[in-house]
């Protein structure tokens, strides 16, 4: 509302409407959350509040100043790079050198192999082993991976949701084995699992059992690991995926609430385990947005700890890790990133963060290399040491303007929370796909708002650079790292005591099938020296293996280009080649080998079939000779492979021999999109890839690629 | 033919291109087609059409991964036709079905296509029928026909299939009286999936509401009806499934009942046919002459009634 008693705001708005001539009430923007934002707001604007109290504290209810008193002024927010890749003695060499530079915390990457819970000499994760971070098939490796890192003083996060059980206890006996008894070990497993069923794909069992493994988990670190963050609920992949700001909170902290249920039907009191709860959020480029949505959690968090009956300060506290946001990163342009990424930055630290991991800019492209993580490390660096926002705690509290947007997003968030609580809490509406697909219609809304440039992204959809710069970028070669770890895993099951191994196996699955915490048998076997793998399977045989059913959304990508010159021409082009061809053009999306992102793969598949394409959705983790099989049987034109996780080189080449082997004449186009470094641009060319699309490329004139590359082959025959 | 040996040796790649050709709008496509259609039907395999048909959200797929598996596990050779329900009147469809469907789809010995419906009753007409021949052809036991559950599509599928099975949700017994006779008629087996955690209960309750309401059409039918309890996700009753299915075919064959449906089958489709092309014929000469436009024009005018509009246009264009 707008102050009407007062005079001087009168005259401000007619000065205003004289110079915008815009009436005052138009002259607002909407943002992706639905939240109207004024021009300019006013002392009015912070009244009637029900989620921020004014005058609140930094250290006191409701939190949302922040969980500590002193905040920065005593000790700046920890730089926790996240990083690994390749096997654990490269990683570990990279970590050395990362402390060593200044940093504080370590934060580990898996790679996909290890998350899916598949040793690194499956045939099913041939091209994704040491790919998007560091494999870990035994005991072994985790303990080279911290080889001179002494995890009693060293915090270690661990980015790990699938493979939990495996991965914590191969950390409990690597620190033993290093002379450091659990109660020691500090740090974080993210362990967050209902995320992974809505976006990010990394599980291995169906919803329920991976409930209560959650809840093993942090029964356990509650009695055992006092220094130990049981679980780090994470909204970052939900926002990566697609969703806005309100999703993002909403269901992260929908997913907090469950959690806390989980331990409790433990028997656990909620003071018990709550105070090592933690949280983790992604920062995008929405400056204010990002600021007031780490308030607005840590305000709500309080409030819904309260209502199950914690009494513990420390249990109502929310605390948060935060990531710039990966998926602002553009391919083109690229040193445009460590811009965004020093805005993104500047956004967690004025909201409040407790750790923060900075990307580097050539993260759109392909893992850091040595150069590019230094960069990313100095912008934090910098924000401690040169531009003074260490000095004053919450420093924006009282701005009308981000007081007003905290309030709005707790009110939005809040709405949506109640409605998940109505449906019988997060579990329940996963396994609805509810969250899923909301999700995704967020994703889509976001990429038609950048294809149609209504939203600007520099250096993709306005100001391109007409030289793009070329970047060096780190090359894996996971054939290479793939042999290291299965000479590892054969030495490993020669030497050790396969009867043994065995025994704690069927105990392994004999646990699972009563209530006893998974976590003891586990680190028994693991001790034993059983594979990752094999832990996964011994309980796969109670609990079996989880395939996401995938709804879609449609309609809403197309809605957002009614009467666009570009749309309507592919459109055309498409009535066309009905007219032609007697069908639609067909198309395959696909995700290959063990990476879940499916976003990209989403918003591709909806788009195409808004513009007249029919879409074949394939499952997950397909492997390419399935892919094969589903193109041919369905005759499509053409194969559009989604990767994120850089298993093309191994992937693609691997596709195009099994449509060979199926059909020697087959003339199915294949394209790539996703994160390809231009160094495999010419591989994958060579390898009769047709087109390659890159981050931030434009759907519309993809999808005009895609039609005139099927026209152009089918006129050919 | 080329295309004809090749189907029959079984290459999976002459399979797809030849139900493209089936489906397709094209006037020469469908030309070719009515040729192949006709050498393949001179060489029936042996295969068993069953269709599946049921309401959105029952598991249909699911129940297809979990059956389908279970037969491949037995040796059997089974070709699968789903129609996918997600069709947009404008633009094209997202055919989402294999998603669901990861084990069977792997498996050398199944074929798995998927046809947008495009808003048909079920999306039957184009093409399926003579997809399933060549699947026939091609050597495949078992072809499921898979059509989403939308009152009248279950009608024109059983019309297609030796046998027909809805699959139907735990619950759903309170919904009977508003299951119309029609489709108990064409129905050989009702499917309770979801038999498993805590739908059990109400699982086995709704299939005993199943068999006692169809008790009642026992003595109206020549056969009974079987209600069968499943679950796809822990794969129980799959045994069940193929004993029942074997069991009524044997019985039909044994009864004369089978083909005498096939006949009827063959029947219904050469009047579909003969319409079609009559259909398309009438519309043809229609627009040619131009009279509706005329004679509309002569009833807006009140120069003469609908009725005689009507009769004398049809007249007119049925005259040679």
């Amino acid at each position: 509302m707008t102050n009407k008693s007062n005079n001087g705001f009168n005259t401000w708005q007619k000065s205003f409407e004289k110079e915008t001539k815009k009436n005052f009430s138009d002259a607002k923007s909407e943002t992706d959350e639905g939240i109207d934002i004024k021009p300019v707001y006013t002392r009015d604007d912070l009244e009637n509040f029900s989620f921020v109290e004014n005058n609140s504290l930094p250290g006191q209810w409701p939190y949302t100043r922040g969980p500590k008193a002193s905040m920065y002024t005593n000790r700046p927010w920890t730089i926790r790079q996240y990083a690994g890749f390749s096997t654990a003695e490269e990683s570990n060499e990279f970590y050395k050198k990362n402390l060593e530079s200044g940093q504080k915390g370590l934060s580990v990457a898996f790679d996909l192999p290890t998350h899916r819970g598949y040793d690194s000499d499956d045939d099913l994760v041939m091209g994704d082993v040491g790919k998007a971070g560091v494999a870990i098939d035994t005991v072994e490796d985790m303990k080279i991976l911290f080889n001179n890192i002494p995890l009693d003083q060293m915090s270690v996060s661990m980015t790990m949701n699938g493979a939990v059980l495996p991965v914590l206890a191969s950390f409990i006996v690597a620190g033993e084995e290093q002379g450091v008894d659990k109660s020691l070990l500090s740090g974080t497993i993210q362990n967050d699992i209902l995320k992974e069923f809505m976006v990010r794909n990394t599980y291995i069992y169906p919803p329920e059992p991976s409930m209560k493994i959650v809840a093993d988990i942090i029964e356990f670190t509650s009695k055992e690991m006092p220094k130990f963050n049981s679980i780090s609920i994470s909204g970052y992949h939900m926002q990566e995926a697609g969703a806005d700001n309100v999703l993002e909170l909403a269901y992260t902290l929908a997913d907090g609430m469950e959690y806390v249920r989980a331990a409790m039907s433990k028997g656990l009191d909620v003071d018990d385990f709550a105070p090592r709860l933690s949280f983790f959020f992604a920062i995008g480029t929405d400056f204010f947005m990002e600021i007031a949505k780490l308030r607005a959690a840590r305000t709500l968090w309080a409030k819904i700890m309260k209502n199950f009956g914690a009494k513990n300060e420390r249990s109502l506290i929310l605390r948060t890790h935060c990531q710039t946001s990966g998926v602002s990163l553009t391919e083109k342009d690229p040193y445009n990133n460590i811009i965004r990424t020093s805005y993104e930055a500047l956004s967690a630290i004025l909201g409040g963060t407790q750790s923060l991991h900075t990307n580097s800019f050539d993260e759109a492209i392909a893992l850091p290399t040595d150069e590019s993580a230094r960069i990313a490390r100095n912008t934090q660096l910098i924000l401690q040491n040169e531009t003074g926002v260490t000095k004053t705690v919450d420093p924006l509290a009282g701005s009308y303007f981000v007081e007003n947007l905290t309030e709005e997003l707790s009110k939005k968030a809040w709405d949506i929370i109640t409605e998940i609580e109505e449906l019988g809490g997060m579990t329940k509406a996963v396994k609805a796909g509810i969250p899923k697909l909301k999700i995704e219609e967020s994703a889509t809304k976001k990429q038609a708002k950048v294809d149609s440039g209504s939203r600007v992204v520099v250096g993709v959809n306005k100001y391109k650079n007409p030289k793009e710069p070329s970047v060096d970028v780190r090359v894996i070669d996971n054939n290479r790292v793939r042999d290291d770890q299965i000479k590892k895993i054969q030495a490993i099951k020669k030497s050790r005591d396969t009867k043994a191994v065995e025994k704690a196996l069927t105990n392994l699955t004999n646990a699972a099938k009563d209530e006893t915490n998974l976590l003891i048998p586990c680190i028994e076997a693991i001790k034993l020296r059983a594979t990752v793998g094999e832990v996964s399977k011994a309980l796969e045989q109670v609990y079996g293996r989880h395939f996401a059913k995938s709804l879609s959304v449609s309609g809403v990508y197309g809605k957002h280009f009614e009467g666009d010159e570009e749309f309507m021409k592919v459109e055309s082009k498409i009535k066309e080649f009905e007219n032609l061809n007697g069908r639609r053009p067909r198309v395959l999306v696909v995700k290959m080998g063990q990476d879940g992102h499916d976003r990209g793969a989403k918003i591709v598949a909806t788009s195409f079939a808004d513009m007249g394409f029919d879409v074949d959705m394939g499952p997950l983790f397909q492997s390419p000779k399935d892919v094969a099989k589903d193109a041919i049987e369905n005759d499509v034109h053409a194969i559009g492979v989604s990767t994120l996780a850089a298993g093309h080189k191994t992937l693609v080449p691997e596709l195009m021999k099994g449509l060979k082997e199926i059909d020697p004449k087959s003339k199915i186009i294949v394209f790539v999109g996703g994160i390809i470094p231009e160094q495999d641009y010419e591989f994958l060319y060579e390898n009769n890839v047709s087109a390659i699309f890159g981050p931030g490329s434009n759907i519309i004139e993809s999808a005009e690629k895609v039609i005139d590359l099927i026209s152009d082959n089918l006129s050919k025959e | 033919m080329e295309l004809v040996d090749k189907i029959i040796k079984g290459e999976r790649a002459a399979i797809a291109k030849a139900i493209t050709l089936v489906e397709s709008s094209k006037d020469t496509d469908q030309q070719i087609s009515r040729e192949l259609i006709s050498e393949l039907i001179k060489k029936p395999g042996k295969s068993i059409r069953v269709g599946f048909s049921g309401p959105p959200g029952v598991g249909k797929s699911t129940f297809i991964e979990s059956f389908g598996s279970y037969l491949v596990s037995q040796n059997y050779k089974l070709g699968i036709l789903a129609i996918d329900p997600s069709s947009q009147i404008t633009g094209g469809s997202i055919l989402g079905d294999k998603t669901r469907m990861v084990e069977i789809s792997k498996n050398p010995n199944t074929f798995i296509r998927s046809t947008p419906s495009r808003g048909t009753l079920g999306g039957i007409s184009m093409g399926t029928r003579e997809a399933s021949i060549i699947l026939d052809a091609a050597g495949y036991d078992f072809i499921f026909i898979e059509t989403v559950g939308v009152g009248q599509s279950e009608i024109v599928a059983s019309n297609l299939v030796d046998i027909f099975t809805l699959i139907v949700g735990p619950g759903s017994g309170d919904e009977l009286q508003g299951i119309k006779k029609g489709i108990t008629e064409y129905a050989d087996i009702f499917i309770v999936n979801k038999n498993d955690g805590e739908l059990k209960m109400e699982a086995s309750k709704t299939a005993a509401d199943y068999k006692s309401a169809l008790s009642y059409y026992k003595k109206l039918d020549a056969l009974e009806k079987q209600v069968l309890l499943v679950s796809a996700i822990e794969q129980t009753g799959m045994e069940d499934v193929i004993k029942t299915i074997n069991q009524i075919i044997d019985q039909n064959k044994l009864k004369g009942i089978f083909d005498e449906r096939r006949a009827d089958q063959l029947e219904y489709w050469i009047e579909e046919e003969v319409k079609n092309i009559i259909a398309s014929d009438i519309t043809k000469r229609l627009t040619s002459k131009g009279n509706i436009p005329k004679y509309s024009e002569k009833v807006m005018k009140n120069e003469m009634s609908m009725y005689e509009a009507v009769e004398t246009i049809t007249k007119d264009t049925l005259k040679q």
